[in-house]
């Protein structure tokens, strides 16, 4: 029964992981808190469903998806965050656009798509088997993997190359990374494209996971990755993935064995004990800003 | 001709003119030093050179190049470094990494090939290669900082108060650093605080008073000068 959890919850916390780290990138570079990064999960699994309706081909709506909901986040950035950057508007005023974003886009998917939760198709039902007592489907060892293999790819990018060091120089001090000759806006732009993208996977591959999706989906997994980060600290990427990892898996033992009408509950718990005792995350490091 | 040249430049912060119509002269080869108090605008003289803040009015000219509210990584690619006030390395990377982010807009080679004449310059950068560059002193940090700069392959060097929260005996040693780049053929532009040490390495000086230019000679005769001596030099400094 703990093992079935366990195993249930590290899929589920795996898709959480993905968000958290896109989410945590954008936070990285900018400072700002991405409110907005829970509706392109949604949107993207909206995408997904919508060009397979209409074309026919899962695999190429998939891929379209994840290009569409990326040219979303780019756009947040070009179109509203970069202006407020440029004319030097305070922090806020960026956080307050992303939730503007956010109520945007979950209102327009409503309007164009209506409000009702939608049966998706599952792609990955290459059925299942056991270990001891627990029933493991191939849908979330295709789940786990990919996501494994997203997160390399990810800390690859973001430790080996060279668009990942000018994006480290970028979080690190702006204005020296464009001292360097470093065109942050661009590296700003990619952040936020990967970050919608990865939000996009996350959707679908939950999309297929549940067999169903629905309007609300985004904002609900909006305020799990806000704890998820933050549980791994902000801003750090092995951060993300271990607390998103940890949320899934608590949220499902709690549903398990407590209730699973406490299941959104322990997000915002986890969230309040975090910022209680330990407010910098479990990798998160107090700054010291030599001068 | 002159190397950097601007030309009746004006820049304004909202409503408050930090620049006024300035013209300014940088020869090939030279360093050239701005004095002036707090808020006289040079550090605005240097940001405005590197596209970080656009000006309202006037021009600047790069080798005869027209580089006006050119967007930074152009600067850089024409060979316009700034190493900024406070220095501004990059904490959490080591300082091999900091310095190879100072190439960033060139080869691997070419890279290669400047670090090796940064660890002569700065042996101690060597021996710290691997360290991560937030736990250096204030000297090493200044010192990484310039040889980062020098990394870009500058052909003009703008430095920023490189003498800030230094020790004097440090101080002496990064302004022979400083000579040593020039000696290399590089050409500076200087903003220092301490205005003594910084005119006598340089060839030109010139002193800004609220963006305005108020005078400009070479170094040597400002070093003499009395005006320059009472508000810049604070009286007491002697040696």
């Amino acid at each position: 029964m703990l093992l079935q959890q366990i195993i249930n919850g590290i899929t589920i916390g795996s898709t959480y992981a993905l968000v958290a780290i896109g989410f945590t990138m954008v936070f990285g570079v900018l400072e700002l808190t991405n409110f907005a990064n829970g509706s392109l999960y949604m949107l993207g699994a909206y995408l997904s469903l919508m060009l397979y309706l209409a074309t026919g081909n899962f695999w190429v709506s998939f891929a379209g998806s994840i290009i569409l909901t990326g040219a979303a986040g780019y756009l947040i950035e070009r179109l509203a965050l970069r202006h407020l950057r440029q004319k030097g508007a305070p922090k806020l005023s960026a956080l307050i656009t992303t939730l503007g974003m956010s109520m945007l886009l979950d209102n327009l998917v409503m309007i164009c798509f209506g409000s009702e939760s939608k049966p998706f198709p599952n792609k990955l039902d290459f059925g299942r088997f056991t270990i001891g007592s627990a029933v493991v489907s191939y849908t979330q060892v295709i789940i786990l993997a990919v996501a494994c293999i997203l997160m390399l790819i990810l800390s690859l990018v973001v430790y080996k190359t060279k668009l990942g060091k000018a994006m480290r120089c970028t979080a690190q001090n702006m204005e020296a990374a464009r001292l360097m000759g470093i065109n942050t806006n661009q590296i700003i732009a990619m952040t936020f494209v990967i970050a919608g993208a990865l939000a996009c996977i996350s959707g679908t591959l939950v999309g297929m996971y549940y067999s169903s999706i629905d309007v609300s989906m985004g904002s609900m997994i909006g305020m799990k990755i806000f704890a998820s980060a933050i549980l791994g600290g902000v801003g750090v990427l092995p951060g993300a993935v271990v607390g998103g990892l940890c949320m899934g898996i608590l949220e499902t033992v709690v549903a398990g064995f407590v209730s699973s009408g406490y299941r959104d509950a322990i997000a915002f718990t986890v969230l309040i004990v975090v910022l209680l005792f330990r407010p910098s995350g479990l990798f998160g490091k107090k700054q010291i800003n030599k001068v | 001709m002159a190397l950097l040249k601007l030309e009746n430049v004006s820049v304004s912060y909202g409503k408050i003119k930090a620049l006024d119509n300035i013209n300014l002269e940088i020869g090939e080869g030279r360093i050239v030093t701005l004095i002036g108090a707090n808020g006289a605008g040079k550090s605005t003289a240097m940001r405005t050179v590197m596209g970080l803040k656009h000006c309202d009015g006037g021009k600047v000219w790069f080798d005869g190049l027209d580089i006006t509210n050119k967007d930074t990584g152009y600067m850089v690619k024409q060979g316009i470094i700034l190493s900024p006030e406070g220095r501004q390395i990059f904490p959490g990377f080591t300082v091999r990494d900091n310095l190879f982010m100072g190439a960033y807009l060139k080869t691997k080679e070419e890279a290669a090939e400047t670090i090796d004449m940064v660890y002569e310059l700065f042996p101690k950068l060597k021996a710290r290669e691997k360290q991560t560059a937030g736990t250096l002193s204030g000297g090493e940090q200044q010192m990484l900082a310039l040889g980062r700069a020098i990394m870009g392959r500058p052909r003009l060097l703008l430095l920023d108060e490189p003498s800030l929260g230094l020790a004097p005996l440090i101080i002496l040693e990064i302004f022979e650093e400083i000579k040593k780049i020039n000696e290399m053929g590089t050409t500076i532009l200087l903003v220092e605080q301490n205005a003594k040490v910084a005119l006598k390495v340089s060839d030109m000086a010139y002193v800004l008073e609220t963006g305005k230019v108020v005078l400009h000679d070479t170094a040597q005769a400002l070093l003499n000068s009395d005006k320059v001596q009472k508000a810049y030099f604070g009286g007491f400094a002697e040696g």
